[in-house]
């Protein structure tokens, strides 16, 4: 496996990211065209075999160039390019654009973002595929609904665009914002055949079919208001009528006696959600929750909530608070939810900055029942103006039937070398 | 020896002192100011990293908005930090990170941290207005052989300040800053030198900044260049949502 994989590598990672590279504008100058981008190198080391992925080492090549073009004050267009290749096959080996992000691979070459932004008065108008956040906190995000994430590595998640218009009506105190995606992205799940899929040990052992995913066409809409007072307390409620950017998971019978096929659904659910941030004399204090309810058969309603708090304190960030997840209908047989896989548990994260180009971090999540736990710790280091250096280590521990512990087999160590133009 | 009971004297000097902050304030008003900022960092064994950001600012004092915007290294660009001063409090200030395509609130009690790896605070991105400020005057004083006044300012509790008090150097031919030293309880926390002083726009500038951290030791030089006052700047490019376009 790791032989095809380096096959792979040599075939299509090098001449893509080669191409990019060449292709990176160096054109981007001037008051009214801008560009960041850059070229990250990373290896993953699982020192432990999967039940279903005895492959160890992992290698990522990924480039990205965005471009900012402001012909008019009022007027913004930003354009972005990722190009992939992996030696796992994660990606798409396929030469083809793509915009949708609805593929189970990564793309090789995909459209980040592509969007105008016009700003008139009070009004700001964002269409096209661009991101969108909802919420305060940081480490769950309940009302966080228009922000699909690349789960392909579950504990390293990346959030993907989405396609749609967005307007922000802004006053002193107040901001009303209206959203609607007239298509669905979904988030990407881990791939059937990997790792980041855990599978039970059994004999002989089980393999994992895709029964296919069936991806909802309709479109989706959202309306937030969020307010501040002049002590500095944020408030927000939001209402998202969609659909779940994460699966519903159905098991049916494979086409082998030890083979199951998974059928992924995208449930259509109403979302409704608050937020607030307060701060405090010692800690900014952050909560945030969403009530969900579906009409989808075999599909929960749910609340997941979050309190937190925050304090930047010398050269320390401090993170802390709990998660919590109270199922008001339990309907569903399995999904995959890392969201709802990471409430009843504590969280907490902590970065130290060393000097100017140093930093540490620790993150940790730990299931209140102590079945599943989440450790990592990171050093970065900067060199020069464009280079960095990212050193990771993910402890991960459990019980099988906990959403953290079935991945015990998936603590790694990994290296990124990044270059920024 | 003086007549002047020693309590009218100190009315008489607290008077003097605020005088001369409003006018050096008067002399620095502008609807507007654009600059590209070159930072230069240094820690206690020397030059440790560049940095650049464009800063843009609406209006003046404590009545004004700024967007600050790093260009350089390549991967902070993006980086953004809106600030929203008033005359009466503290800023607001919101900063923008796309990495994470989110904006986060600096809350007041973080406000002491470190700007980005720099050695100004957040706080210190603020814009000083006068009536944020009691004023005294302690004295005269000559720096690099120019009269200054030397002024005691301390935070009204509206401010909500890191510093205990400020020790301010005026010049006395332009009513230009040449330096501040703050305060945390009795100890300097962070020493502010102003030079190469140069007459913009008919505004007496200083194109070089170079913010000392007393106790870490490190220290970082903002040089001010393609600087520009009363530009044409429009409201809704100071906003949350300006944040994050580029």
């Amino acid at each position: 496996m790791i032989a095809t994989g380096a096959r792979n590598l040599r075939r299509g990672l090098i001449v893509r990211v080669v191409a990019f590279a060449a292709a990176l504008p160096a054109v981007a100058h001037g008051q009214s065209l801008s560009q960041r981008g850059f070229v990250d190198a990373r290896g993953f080391l699982y020192p432990q075999d999967a039940p279903n992925d005895s492959q160890n080492t992992v290698g990522d090549l990924w480039g990205r160039e965005e471009v900012f073009a402001k012909p008019r004050p009022w007027i913004q267009f930003a354009v972005g390019l990722d190009a992939r290749a992996n030696t796992d096959d994660q990606v798409d080996a396929s030469w083809h654009i793509d915009f949708r992000d609805r593929t189970v691979q990564r793309p090789a070459l995909s459209i980040r973002r592509l969007a105008a932004t016009i700003a008139r008065g009070r009004l700001t108008l964002d269409a096209g595929k661009q991101f969108i956040r909802w919420g305060k906190t940081d480490i769950v995000t309940p009302t966080d609904r228009f922000a699909p994430r690349d789960f392909m590595n579950v504990v390293d998640a990346e959030y993907l665009a989405v396609t749609g218009v967005r307007a922000v009506v802004a006053t002193d105190a107040n901001t009303f914002e209206a959203v609607w995606v007239p298509w669905f992205t979904p988030s990407r799940a881990p791939l059937l055949d990997q790792r980041w899929t855990a599978v039970p040990t059994t004999v002989p052992p089980l393999t994992l079919e895709d029964g296919g995913r069936h991806l909802p066409e309709g479109s989706q809409a959202g309306v937030r208001w969020g307010h501040t007072t002049a002590a500095g307390l944020e408030y927000s409620a939001s209402y998202f009528n969609g659909f779940n950017h994460l699966p519903d998971v159905t098991i049916v019978p494979g086409s082998a006696p030890t083979a199951l096929a998974v059928v992924q659904t995208y449930p259509a659910i109403r979302s409704y959600g608050g937020d607030l941030a307060a701060p405090t004399r010692w800690f900014t204090v952050k909560a945030e929750g969403a009530y969900t309810t579906s009409d989808t058969p075999g599909t929960d309603d749910f609340i997941v909530y979050v309190v937190q708090l925050e304090r930047q304190t010398g050269e320390w960030v401090l993170v802390g608070g709990y998660a919590g997840e109270v199922v008001t209908v339990h309907r569903a047989a399995f999904v995959f939810a890392p969201d709802r896989g990471l409430t009843k548990a504590l969280l907490a994260r902590a970065a130290y900055t060393i000097d100017t180009n140093r930093s540490v971090a620790l993150e940790t999540a730990v299931r209140q029942n102590g079945a599943g736990v989440d450790v990592r710790g990171e050093y970065s280091q900067a060199r020069g103006a464009h280079w960095r250096v990212t050193l990771t280590g993910a402890f991960l521990a459990g019980h099988h039937d906990d959403f953290l512990g079935q991945y015990r087999d998936n603590s790694h160590v990994s290296a990124a070398l990044r270059y920024s133009f | 020896m003086s007549f002047v009971p020693s309590w009218l004297s100190s009315v008489q000097a607290a008077d003097d002192a605020r005088q001369v902050i409003e006018e050096a304030q008067r002399r620095t008003n502008s609807t507007s100011q654009r600059y590209e900022g070159i930072l230069q960092v240094f820690d206690a064994k020397g030059k440790i990293s560049d940095k650049r950001w464009i800063l843009e600012r609406l209006g003046a004092h404590g009545d004004s908005k700024m967007v600050l915007r790093f260009i350089q290294p390549a991967e902070v660009k993006g980086v953004a930090l809106l600030v929203v001063n008033h005359p009466d409090r503290a800023s607001d200030q919101w900063m923008y990170t796309p990495a994470i395509e989110r904006e986060r609130r600096i809350a007041l009690q973080d406000r002491s941290t470190r700007f980005f790896g720099t050695d100004f605070s957040f706080e210190d991105m603020e814009e000083r207005d006068v009536n944020q400020y009691d004023y005294s005057l302690i004295g005269d004083d000559t720096l690099d052989g120019v009269a200054t006044w030397k002024i005691q300012s301390v935070a009204k509790q509206t401010k909500s300040s890191q510093y205990s008090r400020g020790i301010l150097w005026v010049r006395k031919d332009t009513y230009a800053f040449v330096r501040i030293e703050n305060y945390v309880k009795d100890k300097v926390a962070r020493r502010l030198v102003y030079s190469d002083f140069q007459n913009v726009q008919g505004i007496w500038t200083a194109r070089q900044l170079e913010m000392l951290d007393v106790a870490r030791g490190s220290r970082t030089r903002l040089t001010l260049d393609k600087l520009q006052y009363n530009v044409p700047m429009q409201d809704e490019d100071f906003t949350i949502q300006a944040l994050r376009r580029q």
